[in-house]
């Protein structure tokens, strides 16, 4: 009777009789809490408000008759993830596993597998639509699975350019998005849902970057003016909440720029996301600064280096690896503060959920909405921390600076 | 040194003054570039820099206050009753997170699995859902959901109904709930939010500070006879204070920052009176000053208490 | 091919680290700087490639005379290698990486011949067979020789030792002591903060004596060691052996 399972349950639940009270009140607490979701989820809640507006929560009020554009970006973005994935394994490095499927991979493909089967169908998506998904996660999984076999027959000039196709599909991407070029032009006010809020971060997190790297250098330069000037920016932007520098962004920007210049709202809101978080940014990348040795730029000096070529060959990148999950946990406060543009008036996921409650038809549906974007969000978040996790462990296995 | 003659561009102690002048030039410049078109804009707009309309009456109510505050009253009436609610609601928040907080961080190293498991639940759903989400959640699926009337949830000393939140001796007169003390549900859906948000923020924060206490101070514990809970109320938590308030003093900073998405449950802070008063004079400029000067304020404030209390902490360790 | 002349330097906090210090190093020489610490020797030694710079006096380095123009300072660097105490090998690169970086990028060499030139230093200090290992992976020991070997890559025409082996573990200085016993040999001009007493007898063409910011002595080892002619000299000796 002395199981190994029963001596394990003994010891991490029932080890003295106030353990043991404990236990039972939370197991049957949860054992109610989960019988009374699984109950609502199944019985009660009605799930037609989200299968209803998908179209709404995923591009917001984007032309029917343009949306194929938006296809053929997920479709490039599919392709693109897929390649540059199957490369990072095809090409093994130092600090990189060397199999062509590690585990971690192959669960990645099943899920995303799993997701593009179960998704659309839970969602009663369009047999249409059904179908273009299907054919995207396979082209993505396709990529990954040539560009991991035949990667390294690719010449290395070429290789070396690949990296670049990420930048110039961003581009073009906006160019999709927004018209131009012989397209037609869809104005900012009709992009919503999670095309927006993804728009939003993904512009806030790239640039936000480079201007936190900068803050953070001038934070820590040896020159007075350069010090205080980015001491007294990071104070006054970390000082004020989110919201009350939108409402600057929204209603005075208007009146800082000669008439005409001031950009749509969409990007009014935008800037002021990634000059917000670029003072966070900077806070954590001026740690990992702190943590590099003086003796390592001495030494890039001694041997030669000009400043800006020790700084960035030298003490930037020991640094940015420090700052890493700092810097990534900022990325995920940034798209979970996407959701405050609702409050200024635009349509992002939170603000496409307020409109469609607003509608007679789905009234009163709250829980239903407001637990499926929970989930969304949750998702994203956890992953890109789960990520973060990853890639610092990998770094870290060989060594850092020896003070 | 010999610098005679030597062209700037190559002087080692010329350079970085010219670098200080060029960038304090570009910002000076584009300072003064913005501040002749706010200027220009505002002249034209007939808004120029003025305080007096802070005297004219608001002409708007406010739901719920301790100030005392009417349409007819003038807008710094107003605005200081909202600073009052952000206050109110941010001095409740800080303790009701720093139990919650303290709660979820001490039971991550109980002996009990489950507990330690439930609360990491906690922290990583709390941590990966946006605040904004969780404040509606609340609001619209929970406390818009409670029940009126006779079906209220009642609990000795406290009753929750859709009309408000019952402290004291709450009587049911004529079907309507009647106590000592009543709070909005907007009130406490809003409290409820922030604390269980910055609760997730400070458990991590307590249990990055006692798992900073050497583990030789639990052994020494142990072997002198403190249960676990003793141990840690009166060995380990003592000591891991050094290591948490200084991590404390930035979550209470944000939970004070992010009291004003309060307009998400409809309740009325500073900050909602703000954007009311804005719609309503069109004065864009001063609003926003006011409302960046109380939060750098209430900041300034949390810092200063909390650096005395680091101070009292640090000190006792000698 | 260093000429220093009465150099004075300040530190912001006020000391006065250099009081009016003179050293001439020829080509081809080894001298070993001595002293207690805080005596101002490292201070001396990194005026030279100007990662300390000084408030008077000249020195003037192969021929170019350390001034503000920064192309000088650039000039000098290139030319002169300097060792760390603490290594300062950079940990994000591979010991080849940490070799070949500051040829490629400053000398704007192609980058296939500096690797082979690297190859042949790590040859030559003795570990070539870690060339792709990370700094980390080595011991105190290999990680100085990896460092002498990232100097010697940029083929300097001068290399200084700032106390090369005072962190290394005792088994591992003799190893580091061998390489730079071998430049030697080879005729490379040396200059050493060091308290390696056997390595300034055996090596040294002279050794200096600094204290509290000046030089005391300055001789041959035997006359050094054996005879000194200051009291100070005579205390230090006293003090270290």
């Amino acid at each position: 009777m002395d199981s190994p399972l029963l001596r394990r349950l003994r010891r991490d639940l029932f080890a003295t009789p106030l353990d043991g009270l404990i236990s039972i009140v939370l197991v049957v607490a949860l054992a109610a809490s989960a019988a009374g979701l699984l109950h609502w989820a199944l019985v009660q809640a009605q799930w037609a408000v989200i299968q209803a507006n998908s179209t709404l929560f995923a591009v917001g009020r984007y032309p029917l008759d343009q949306q194929w554009r938006l296809w053929l970006l997920t479709i490039l973005l599919a392709a693109a993830t897929g390649l540059s994935w199957g490369l990072l394994r095809a090409l093994p490095r130092p600090d990189r596993p060397a199999r062509l499927w590690p585990f971690n991979d192959r669960l990645a493909a099943v899920l995303l597998a799993g997701l593009a089967l179960g998704l659309p169908l839970l969602l009663r998506l369009g047999t249409a639509i059904q179908l273009r998904w299907w054919v995207i996660t396979a082209l993505l999984l396709l990529a990954r699975w040539a560009a991991g076999r035949w990667g390294r027959r690719i010449p290395d000039p070429v290789r070396r350019w690949i990296p670049l196709i990420w930048p110039l599909l961003y581009l073009l991407g906006m160019v999709l998005i927004s018209g131009g070029l012989g397209l037609v032009n869809v104005s900012p006010s009709e992009w919503g849902g999670l095309l927006l809020t993804l728009l939003e971060a993904s512009f806030a997190i790239l640039l936000c970057f480079p201007l936190g790297v900068l803050l953070a250098l001038g934070r820590r330069s040896a020159l007075p003016l350069l010090r205080w000037g980015a001491v007294l920016y990071i104070e006054f932007i970390r000082g004020a909440p989110l919201i009350t520098l939108l409402f600057l962004g929204q209603n005075i920007l208007g009146f800082l720029l000669p008439g005409g210049l001031a950009p749509e709202r969409v990007w009014r809101a935008a800037w002021v996301l990634t000059f917000f978080a670029a003072a966070y940014v900077a806070e954590a990348v001026r740690s990992g600064l702190a943590a590099v040795p003086l003796g390592q730029l001495e030494a890039a000096r001694s041997l030669g280096l000009a400043m800006p070529q020790a700084l960035i060959h030298v003490v930037l990148p020991q640094a940015l690896r420090v700052a890493l999950p700092a810097t990534v946990g900022q990325f995920i406060t940034l798209l979970q503060d996407t959701t405050l543009l609702s409050l200024i008036g635009l349509l992002d996921l939170l603000g496409t959920a307020r409109t469609v409650m607003a509608n007679p038809a789905f009234l009163g549906k709250n829980a239903e909405v407001y637990l499926v974007l929970a989930v969304l969000f949750w998702g994203c978040c956890a992953a890109l921390g789960l990520g973060s996790r990853a890639l610092e462990t990998r770094l870290n296995t060989h060594s850092t600076a020896k003070a | 040194m010999a610098t005679a003659g030597l062209p700037w561009w190559r002087n080692r102690r010329l350079i970085p003054w010219l670098v200080q002048a060029g960038v304090g030039l570009a910002v000076l410049v584009l300072v003064a570039f913005l501040v002749t078109n706010l200027v220009r804009n505002l002249t034209a707009a007939g808004l120029l820099l003025s305080w007096s309309w802070l005297d004219n009456p608001a002409g708007f109510d406010i739901a719920e206050t301790w100030l005392p505050f009417d349409a007819g009253l003038p807008y710094w009436r107003g605005l200081l009753a909202g600073l009052v609610n952000t206050l109110r609601v941010v001095v409740l928040g800080l303790v009701g997170s720093t139990l919650l907080g303290t709660l979820a961080g001490t039971a991550s190293f109980s002996g009990n699995a489950l507990l330690r498991s439930l609360a990491r639940v906690y922290v990583e759903v709390i941590r990966n859902v946006p605040l904004l989400l969780q404040l509606v959640f609340w609001y619209f699926v929970v406390f818009l959901q409670l029940p009126n009337g006779s079906a209220a949830i009642q609990i000795p000393g406290l009753v929750l109904a859709k009309s408000g939140l019952y402290l004291g001796q709450p009587e049911l007169v004529n079907g309507v709930w009647q106590a000592s003390m009543r709070v909005s549900v907007e009130f406490g859906a809003l409290l409820t939010g922030l604390v269980v948000y910055t609760g997730a923020f400070i458990a991590e924060v307590v249990r990055g500070g006692v798992a900073a206490v050497p583990a030789g101070q639990w052994e020494a514990a142990r072997s002198l006879g403190f249960s676990p809970l003793q141990t840690l109320r009166s060995i380990v938590l003592p000591q891991a204070l050094r290591a948490i308030v200084p991590g404390l003093n930035s979550q209470y900073i944000s939970l004070a920052k992010n009291s004003s998405l309060a307009v998400a449950c409809g309740y009325t802070d500073l900050y909602s009176v703000a954007e009311t008063t804005l719609n309503q004079t069109g004065r864009a400029v001063e609003v926003v000053l006011i409302l960046l000067g109380s939060y750098l304020v209430i900041d300034l404030t949390i810092s200063a208490l909390m650096n005395g209390l680091n101070q009292l902490v640090q000190l006792k360790e000698r | 091919m260093i000429e220093a002349r009465g150099v004075e330097k300040w530190y912001p906090n006020g000391f006065h680290a250099l009081r009016g210090v003179d050293l001439t190093v020829e080509q081809g020489e080894v001298v070993v700087i001595m002293g207690p610490s805080g005596s101002g020797k490292s201070t001396f030694l990194r005026t030279f490639n100007a990662l300390e710079d000084f408030q008077k006096g000249a020195i003037t380095v192969d021929g170019i005379t350390l001034s503000d123009d920064l192309r000088h300072i650039d000039a000098i660097r290139r030319e002169v290698g300097m060792v760390f105490q603490q290594f300062n090998l950079f940990p994000h690169l591979t010991v080849l990486e940490n070799l070949t970086l500051a040829p490629v990028l400053v000398r704007k060499l192609p980058k296939a011949e500096v690797q082979r030139r690297a190859l042949d230093l790590l040859e030559r200090v003795g570990i070539a067979e870690q060339a792709h290992k990370y700094p980390g992976q080595l011991s105190g020991g290999q990680q100085q020789r990896v460092a002498i070997a990232r100097s010697l890559c940029m083929e300097p025409r001068i290399l200084l030792f700032d106390e090369p082996t005072s962190a290394l573990d005792p088994e591992m200085v003799q190893e580091v002591l061998e390489v730079m016993q071998g430049l030697a040999r080879d005729g490379m001009t040396m200059v050493v903060v060091t308290h390696e007493v056997r390595f300034a007898r055996q090596v040294a063409h002279r050794v200096v004596l600094m204290d509290a910011g000046v030089v005391v002595e300055s001789a041959p080892p035997e006359q050094f060691f054996a005879n000194p002619q200051h009291e100070r000299s005579r205390q230090f000796l006293s003090q270290i052996s």
